[in-house]
């Protein structure tokens, strides 16, 4: 199942259902989805480093169908927990939301018990899975991390795509990777440059208002990208938690096990006191045809007027700019031939640069850059493509 | 240090609504009883650290609505079961004849992969009410069942005194076991992907 990444049905099928927001809140840039009733207090999931908004189109789907209000963001451009907490508050009043249950994974995760440590009131529980609770080993990990800002964008992609375990996989765990490793594609250099810049800036979460019995953790019991020992560490803070282990699914069980994900959340929403109201859902077009009545929306959110567009500076609150574009993940990366993920790495590459090179240009390229970056950077790229990650692989 | 990950035994309670799922259920994990009925909606879960073999497991029991119009939550929790419990009430016949049902729908929504020889244990509950008295279903009828259809483990439970339980969930969990570790031999994820993760990080060859 190697080669180009084609998008499933059903995330193109999300994607002329559900809306993509795109709003600038002070300096920060904020893309999001928003579905469901508005009457229900949300879940708000936060995805990894390597994930977007998108990760999370199984749960949007199929909670907000149950009269679930989702709203799953990307991590904005933040560049330590302070600055996190501060714009996703903003965000929030913007949005005009007040008390939230989040949903965090990995990064996400570790952003959500931040923010429910720094703004308790307004967290009302959360969900995690494969999350941590300080960044000191992604911080021993990333020795270069000072010159991250100088790292040009390939290089930040191949280091954040490292840290997705490849190899054999069963195929819902290997098209969840193949999915996040497109996503990766869409995402800027300052988006990565941020996030990895939060993954290594010194940070931990200090002690939780909230109760464990409004903590819920949704952790694989596979091989994952976070170290065991940090998951067992946010198990050991919050004893009271609900563990709600599934049996497998790698790093992204929202993607390769959504149906047990989402009835781990449904679970946990209904705990927590949460109502869904399935009586708002509007009638809703059975997946997969023609999507007919689908003018859809009852209490539901505005219509899809808004698509992906470029990286555009401009646009506002509520009414979203309408530039024609495609999803990421579309056919656009469809014309590939070769067999493992090195074309969507090179793709991207020409785009950005407009450099032209012929099919077998890496190293031509490892030299073009060492000489345009000079020396960080070249040390840079003998420690990423030497590092056989002993301890820890990245985040994601 | 090994890591602490544990393996993760699912198991599943079937049975008509008032059987004593939850119940059992919960005299078996927090060791409480309630004389009060409060039917489960949808499906909700505990866990349980058990030790066996000198090796801990961790125990995900999940309890089910009897009544069919709770059973809102889809059949997601049926995956990768490794266990199924079939409850009846030993005062209620009905509960006895509808466990062949219960059977089979498991079957059809687990669709285990060996389902011949899926593990499943059957409890015949509330064996305390009235001494016995208003009892239909006979021991002997019950294992005659369990019986045919090969040789299911079969227990006489109370919830309410806690006659069996512990017992029964040791066999549960034992049987949870061996068909767990069996399913690991085809999990491709069992492979050892260590050496094979570089792909991405070692560059062109072409
Ligand atoms: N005397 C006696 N009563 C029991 C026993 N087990 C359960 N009960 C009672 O039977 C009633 C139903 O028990 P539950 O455990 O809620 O039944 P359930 O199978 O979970 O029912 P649903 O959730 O509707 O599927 C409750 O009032 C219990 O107190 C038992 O072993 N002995
Ligand atoms: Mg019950």
């Amino acid at each position: 199942m190697k080669g180009g990444f084609s998008a499933p049905g059903d995330y193109i099928y999300f994607k002329s259902q559900v809306p993509l927001h795109k709003i600038p809140i002070g300096t920060k840039q904020w893309r999001y989805y928003d579905f469901g009733p508005k009457v229900v207090p949300p879940l708000i999931c936060i995805p990894g480093t390597a994930g977007t908004a998108d990760v999370y189109y199984k749960q949007i789907m199929a909670l907000s169908m149950k009269g679930y209000r989702v709203i799953s963001i990307d991590i904005p451009r933040v560049w330590n927990s302070q600055d996190w907490v501060q714009s996703f508050e903003k965000f929030l009043d913007v949005i005009d939301v007040h008390h939230i249950h989040l949903y965090g994974t990995s990064l996400g995760g570790f952003l959500a018990l931040l923010f429910a440590q720094h703004r308790p009131r307004r967290v009302k529980s959360l969900v995690l899975s494969n999350a941590f609770l300080e960044t000191k080993y992604f911080a021993a990990a990333m020795p270069w991390a000072p010159v991250v800002n100088w790292t040009p964008s390939f290089l930040l992609k191949r280091y954040v795509l490292t840290g997705i375990p490849s190899g054999p996989h069963e195929p819902f765990i290997a098209d969840s990777v193949d999915f996040v490793v497109a996503q990766v594609e869409t995402l800027s250099r300052e988006d990565l440059a941020s996030r990895l810049t939060l993954t290594s800036d010194a940070a931990l979460v200090g002690p939780l208002m909230l109760s464990d019995s409004l903590i819920t953790i949704v952790d694989t019991n596979d091989k994952c990208a976070i170290p065991q020992q940090l998951k067992d560490e946010v198990s050991e803070r919050f004893p009271g938690a609900r563990r709600a282990y599934i049996k497998s699914g790698g790093d992204f069980p929202f993607l390769s096990r959504p149906d047990e994900v989402n009835l781990h959340l449904k679970l946990h929403l209904r705990r927590v006191g949460v109502e869904a109201r399935e009586d708002l859902v509007p009638g809703i077009p059975k997946a997969g045809d023609d999507g007919g009545s689908g003018s859809g929306a009852g209490g539901f959110s505005e219509p899809k007027d808004d698509r992906e567009d470029a990286p555009n500076e401009e646009s506002n609150p509520e009414s979203p700019s309408n530039n024609e574009g495609q999803p990421p993940l579309d056919t656009q990366n469809n014309d590939s031939h070769n067999p493992d993920n090195q074309p969507l790495l090179l793709e991207a590459i020409f785009e950005k640069k407009e450099v032209v090179l012929a099919t077998c240009a890496w190293h031509f390229m490892l030299q073009f850059f060492v000489i345009y970056y000079q020396l960080p950077v070249s040390l840079l790229i003998l420690y990423i493509n030497n590092k056989r990650h002993p301890h820890i692989r990245l985040f994601v | 240090m090994p890591s602490r990950r544990r393996t993760l035994l699912k198991v599943i309670i079937l049975g008509d609504s008032g059987v004593g799922k939850t119940s059992l259920m919960n005299q078996y994990v927090n060791k409480k009883f309630s004389n009060q009925y409060k039917a489960t909606i949808g499906a909700d879960f505990l866990t349980k650290e058990v030790e066996f073999e000198d090796r801990l497991f961790t125990l995900q029991i999940w309890d089910t609505a009897g009544q069919e119009r709770f059973q809102s939550l889809g059949v997601a929790f049926y995956r990768g079961a490794d266990c199924c419990v079939l409850v009846y009430d030993v005062n209620v016949q009905k509960s006895f004849d509808d466990l062949n049902n219960w059977r089979e729908e498991f079957l059809i929504q687990a669709s285990p992969s060996d389902p011949e020889n899926f593990p499943f244990v059957v409890l015949g509950n509330k064996v305390d009410v009235d001494g016995g008295n208003s009892r239909v279903v006979s021991e002997k009828k019950a294992r005659a069942w369990c019986a045919s259809k090969g040789n299911i483990p079969y227990f006489e439970t109370s919830a309410k005194e806690g006659i069996n339980v512990e017992e029964a969930f040791q066999v549960i969990a034992k049987n949870a076991l061996k068909s767990g570790e069996e399913e690991e031999i085809y999990l491709p994820d069992t492979i050892d992907v260590g050496s094979t993760s570089q792909q991405r990080a070692s560059g062109c060859d072409c």
